[in-house]
This record gives C-alpha cells, sequence and structure tokens, in this order.
C-alpha cells in the first residue's frame, strides 16, 4: 500500500541562503534525534555544473507506540539523502529516505526548492551576497511529497493466497495492522515536516543575524544548547523527535 | 556542524565541512562551479576514515547497495541512473 503526502511552504530567504541552510541545517534545536550526519560523496557534474551530494543521517528517537508494539527492536535508523543544486535554473531537489527496516516501512521524501515568484525581487539591502551573480526573489518555495509505504504483511498475505478461504480473517487482520502504521506514520511525518521547518528557519534566522562563520563555530562548539539560549523560549519542548 | 557517525572521524570531518560550506557560500552559489582542490583533498582523507568505520559496523555494503538504487526509478537496470563519476 502506498500513500502520498504533499505540502508547500515557502521561506522569506533568497533561494542561495536556503540552500545554504539546508546543508547547515543540523544541528538545531529540532533536530536532537538526529545523531550524525556524514557526506558519503560530493561531485559536480563536468556538463551541467550541478552540484550532487549524498549524505548519510543516523537519527534516533522514539518510535510511535503502535508501530512500537509489532517492530519493538528499532531504536535508531540511517537516512540516505541525495541533493542536487542547480544554480543556472535555481533549484535545488533532494530525497531523503530510510535504508533500514524498510522491508516493513518505506519512507521517500522528495523536496524542491526555487525561488518564490509571488515573492517581491530584493533590493540591494536584503540582497543574499554582495557579488552575487543571482537576483532571487526575497522567498523560496519548497515543494514536498513523501511517498509513504509499509509493506508488512503483503509478503505474508501473497505466500498464503490459496489458503485465503480458511485464513482470510488473519490475513484481514494483518491489513488492519498495516492500516495502523500507516495512520500513524503519516501524521507523525507531518509532525516531523513541520519540525524540519522550524529548524531550518532557525538556522536561516542565525545566518542573517550572525553570519556563515559564527554558526559553523557555534554548532561545532555547544551545538544546539547554546542556540536554546540565544533563542530564549524556542525549541522547548521538541525533544524526542519520532524517527519516522 | 553535525557529528560524525564515527568519532574518530570527527576532527576529518569537521576541516572538510568547513571547507565545503566556505567554498560552497563563496565560490559554488556566486556562480564557480570548479571543483575546489583543497576540500577534495579533506574529503579524501575524511572518506577514508569513514569508509572504515562503516565497514566497522557492517553497514557498508547496505548503503552502497542503496545508493545504486533510486526509489524513483525502479525497474531501471542498476547503474542506469548513474553519473560518470559513480
Amino acid at each position: 500500500m502506498v500513500k502520498f503526502f504533499e505540502s508547500t511552504f515557502s521561506y522569506d530567504y533568497q533561494w542561495p541562503a536556503v540552500t545554504l541552510a539546508y546543508f547547515l541545517r543540523y544541528p538545531n534545536p529540532y533536530s536532537t534525534h538526529v545523531v550524525s550526519t556524514d557526506t558519503l560523496d560530493m561531485h559536480i557534474d563536468p556538463i551541467s555544473g550541478n552540484l550532487h551530494i549524498t549524505r548519510l543521517h543516523l537519527k534516533r528517537g522514539k518510535l510511535p507506540k503502535t508501530v512500537a508494539r509489532f517492530i519493538p527492536k528499532i531504536k535508531e535508523s540511517y537516512i540516505l539523502e541525495k541533493s542536487v543544486v542547480d544554480t543556472r535554473h535555481q533549484t535545488l531537489s533532494t530525497e531523503t529516505r530510510n535504508l533500514d527496516w524498510n522491508g516493513v516501512l518505506s519512507v521517500v521524501e522528495n523536496q524542491v526548492y526555487t525561488p518564490d515568484p509571488s515573492a517581491k525581487s530584493t533590493s540591494a539591502a536584503t540582497h543574499w551576497a554582495p557579488g552575487s551573480v543571482f537576483t532571487s526573489p526575497a522567498a523560496t518555495l519548497v515543494k514536498t511529497v513523501v511517498k509513504f509505504e509499509s509493506k508488512l504483511g503483503a509478503a505474508r498475505r501473497e505466500r498464503t493466497e490459496e489458503r485465503r478461504g480458511w485464513l482470510g480473517n488473519w490475513t484481514a487482520g494483518m491489513g488492519g495492522v498495516r492500516g495502523t502504521i500507516e495512520l500513524v506514520g503519516k501524521s507523525s511525518m507531518k509532525d516531523g515536516i513541520q519540525r524540519s521547518r522550524e529548524g531550518m528557519k532557525i538556522v536561516l534566522e542565525q545566518l542573517r543575524e550572525r553570519g556563515l562563520v559564527r554558526i559553523v563555530k557555534e554548532q561545532r562548539q555547544g551545538g544546539w544548547e547554546r542556540w536554546k539560549k540565544v533563542w530564549r523560549g524556542e525549541g522547548q519542548g521538541v525533544d524526542g523527535g519520532e524517527m519516522i | 556542524m553535525s557529528a560524525s557517525l564515527a568519532p574518530e572521524c570527527s576532527e576529518r570531518k569537521e576541516r572538510y565541512d568547513t571547507c565545503f560550506i566556505n567554498w560552497y557560500s563563496e565560490k559554488y552559489l556566486r556562480g564557480h562551479t570548479e571543483p575546489s582542490k583543497e576540500c577534495e583533498a579533506l574529503f579524501k582523507d575524511y572518506k577514508i576514515c569513514l569508509n572504515k568505520a562503516l565497514k566497522e559496523k557492517g553497514i557498508y555494503n547496505m548503503i552502497e547497495e542503496a545508493r545504486k538504487n533510486s526509489p524513483n526509478n525502479e525497474g531501471q537496470p542498476p547503474g542506469s541512473s548513474c553519473e560518470p563519476s559513480c
């Protein structure tokens, strides 16, 4: 069973700044469940000039209770992230998906970041950076599509196909479990998207207020704990993010 | 900057990440698409450490396999969507 979840959002920042924040988004006060981020590959397509980056995230967190009943041993998950930056067309395309336990539940998130055409063009004062070749609108649109698929029960159902007659109830039961997992996954996915937006916003604000050099230094030295002090009141009650 | 999966690679990762993000914001986003020799060297160094750690954790093959297959072009022969470098 496959389900899709779609949403669109606009950040009040220029496209180059949003792409920078994307690569710098961890750690932030909303990403306490992200344990680590490593770069697996980075190359530039010699023809298009597009930048391709593959990263591996390790996320830890509580599974929703309903799901944990069926797959209780899962405490962390590896996430593969592929992104392509196309500066000529000002497009950042990303794809993230879970690597392990995807026999049970596969979540693939695709995002496309483009300048928001409905936003006004920027004045010199708010321009991304002096010397930049880009004239971006002052806002960036991000379209998110999540493909969500639970596979629990599907394989077993196939195997017992010929015995459907007297195993019908049992099969229906497995279908119910699948439905529950998908339902829980969908609601926590919505929360997850909201949290990741809040995290991006904090990184963007920090970039604007404090500049790249200080951000990188502070992320390195104190992680998000120090950020929380800067943004008093921000980031409260966001601990224990769910993995999905 | 986020931590590395392998603590022993953290220093190398930090050096590479810093190099990358500076190159990305100062050069790449300003239209200079040539790779940075300095960052490439740092990446090579970091990657040696990381690959060793991924193998030790027994997840290297799982990752390599997953990287070859994109969920959006299932059904295509493996490698058909690959860049020249892979």
